[in-house]
């Protein structure tokens, strides 16, 4: 098959990697063996495949949706599924489910980075703080679709919160490729973060303040 | 579109710059190439993706140069020109400016502060509410300001398009190759956009409502209808209809500068015609100005004219 990246993107990568990588990045791909299942499967492999290909620190390993242990491990709930996991080993919290294309492909990229650097993330002191009243586990989701430019700002912020706080799991969730899930939070306005599955939610990419005040709202139940 | 787009990859970061670019839309990106030619340090700031409003619009044929690009790929194009003439770009959200002192200082959203000489103003605009009873609630549910962002939720549903200028008629356009119906209403009785998207528009499936307006979105769960008022005999009609996209003008993200720097009085910063605000060393370029005519040319014509003038400051 035909190169997804192209040269020009490549080099980029692989410029920016040998830059900014610290240690190394493993991620973890969940797909199916059903095609008809899973209709960006291949695509979200390749992709991935290409990326490693760009700089050495970077591995990936490829499984089924049907390899129960570890689905149960890393609470996988559909596939294509993203994750990643630092040098030592530890989960990263974050999931990609659908396939990281368009704008997102930059929060892929990101996201990268900052597992090479074990999770450190550009985070304000105010919201450091904020996470240390996060007590029990707490779920955001973020619905976006490839083709809206306001959606990595979303995704990157679900990702660092989780990156940063042991108890929240940050997920990016491609909208078009799980109608039903969409039609359930009715999404048709994206990026819509969901917060712990319903107790919470609201639209638009917002600024670091406000999106952790949303999300502490739920938290203290206000 | 690139299937795998990295154009916001951010950069590692310095603090102190000569000139801080708010907002890089074809505004800030063109002041950002000739700031780079004038060999002044220049960081830009951009709380989404690069590109600004020209990554909402599918196809743009008025950019001199292009008889046709997408959007996506003019913002490409734009981007990497700046970047190779130096510029450094990050993703931050300016909370705070301080524009009023010599030294201008920034603060961004993930608590960071910058210093910079000068400062241009390229926030542009964000799409206007329509205020009518029913456009909160359903906000996430049928209403969108977006047809490229959320357009593909509406596949082989109705939908209406409110508006009648440049952005209404193109984004109804792209929602007729998506939606099994496009309905445009507009309060006056003919359109304002360009004559060539009027006449593709007339030429497509495109259904046309004019001297009238929504006064409701109504619906249970989701959006079901709209409520429309024709202006010339007062009859109101319940139409129904599964999405709705608002096209009716643009509020300027002056916020956060308002207290500093003149504006009129829809918030549109005042400049004089080097693009120089009331304050030293500020200046604004693009939609967030106050200017006869808001296109992706004269953001970039306003970009070079601010940053050519603003070189009198580093002599």
């Amino acid at each position: 098959m035909a190169a997804l990246l192209s040269e020009e993107d490549r080099k980029y990568l692989v410029d920016l990697f040998e830059k900014e990588l610290k240690g190394e990045v493993k991620i973890l791909f969940f797909g199916s063996k059903r095609k008809e299942e899973c209709e960006y499967c291949d695509l979200t492999e390749q992709i991935l495949q290409e990326l490693a290909e760009t700089n050495n620190k970077i591995t990936i390993e490829t499984h089924d949706f049907d390899e129960t242990d570890l689905v149960k491990k890393y609470n996988i709930e559909m596939v294509p599924a993203i994750l990643m996991l630092d040098s030592e080993g530890n989960d990263m919290r974050i999931r990609y489910y659908g396939i990281p294309s368009g704008y997102e492909f930059s929060s892929l990229i990101e996201d990268v980075i900052a597992t090479s650097k074990k999770g450190e993330v550009d985070l304000s002191a105010s919201t450091v703080k904020k996470l240390e009243e996060i007590k029990s586990p707490l779920k955001l989701q973020v619905f976006v679709t490839p083709t809206c430019p306001y959606c990595p700002r979303a995704v990157l912020m679900a990702h660092k919160l989780a990156m940063k706080s042991p108890n929240i799991i940050g997920e990016m969730i491609e909208a078009n490729e799980f109608p039903d899930l969409s039609m359930q939070y009715n999404v048709s306005s994206v990026p819509h973060i969901i917060i712990n599955e319903g107790e919470g939610e609201f639209v638009g990419a917002l600024p670091e303040d406000a999106f952790v005040e949303q999300i502490m709202s739920v938290v203290k139940g206000v | 579109m690139p299937l795998f787009n990295l154009s916001n990859v951010s950069k590692p970061k310095e603090t102190n710059y000569d000139v801080a670019i708010i907002g890089a839309g074809p505004g800030g990106l063109a002041s950002a190439i000739y700031a780079g030619r004038a060999g002044l340090k220049t960081i830009v700031f951009e709380k989404s993706t690069e590109g600004g409003q020209i990554l909402l619009t599918d196809m743009i044929e008025d950019y001199p140069g292009f008889v046709s690009i997408s959007g996506n790929a003019l913002a490409e194009n734009f981007l990497n020109h700046a970047k190779t003439f130096g510029a450094n770009f990050t993703n931050e959200e300016i909370i705070e400016a301080d524009l009023v002192s010599k030294i201008k200082r920034l603060k961004t959203d993930l608590g960071n502060e910058y210093t910079a000489k000068t400062v241009v103003i390229a926030t542009g605009s964000n799409p206007r509410k329509l205020g009518v009873p029913g456009e909160e609630e359903f906000m996430n549910r049928g209403v969108s300001y977006c047809a490229v962002c959320d357009g593909s939720f509406f596949k082989d549903k109705r939908v209406v398009v409110i508006g009648g200028g440049d952005s209404a008629v193109e984004e109804g356009l792209y929602m007729t190759k998506i939606a099994k119906e496009v309905t445009l209403i507009h309060r006056r009785d003919k359109l304002r956009a360009q004559k060539i998207a009027q006449e593709r528009a007339f030429k497509s499936k495109m259904k046309f409502i004019l001297d009238s307006v929504v006064t409701e979105i109504g619906g249970s769960k989701s959006v079901e209808y709209v409520m429309i008022r024709n202006l010339k005999t007062n009859e109101m009609t319940k139409y129904p209809t599964d999405g709705v996209f608002i096209y009716v003008g643009l509020i300027p993200n002056t916020q956060i500068f308002k207290d500093q720097v003149k504006t009129d009085e829809n918030g549109f910063i005042l400049t004089d015609e080097h693009m120089e605000t009331n304050l030293e060393g500020v200046y604004a370029v693009g939609d967030v100005r106050k200017t006869p005519l808001r296109q992706i040319v004269t953001a970039a014509s306003d970009g070079a004219i601010a940053v050519i003038d603003m070189t009198k400051y580093f002599d």
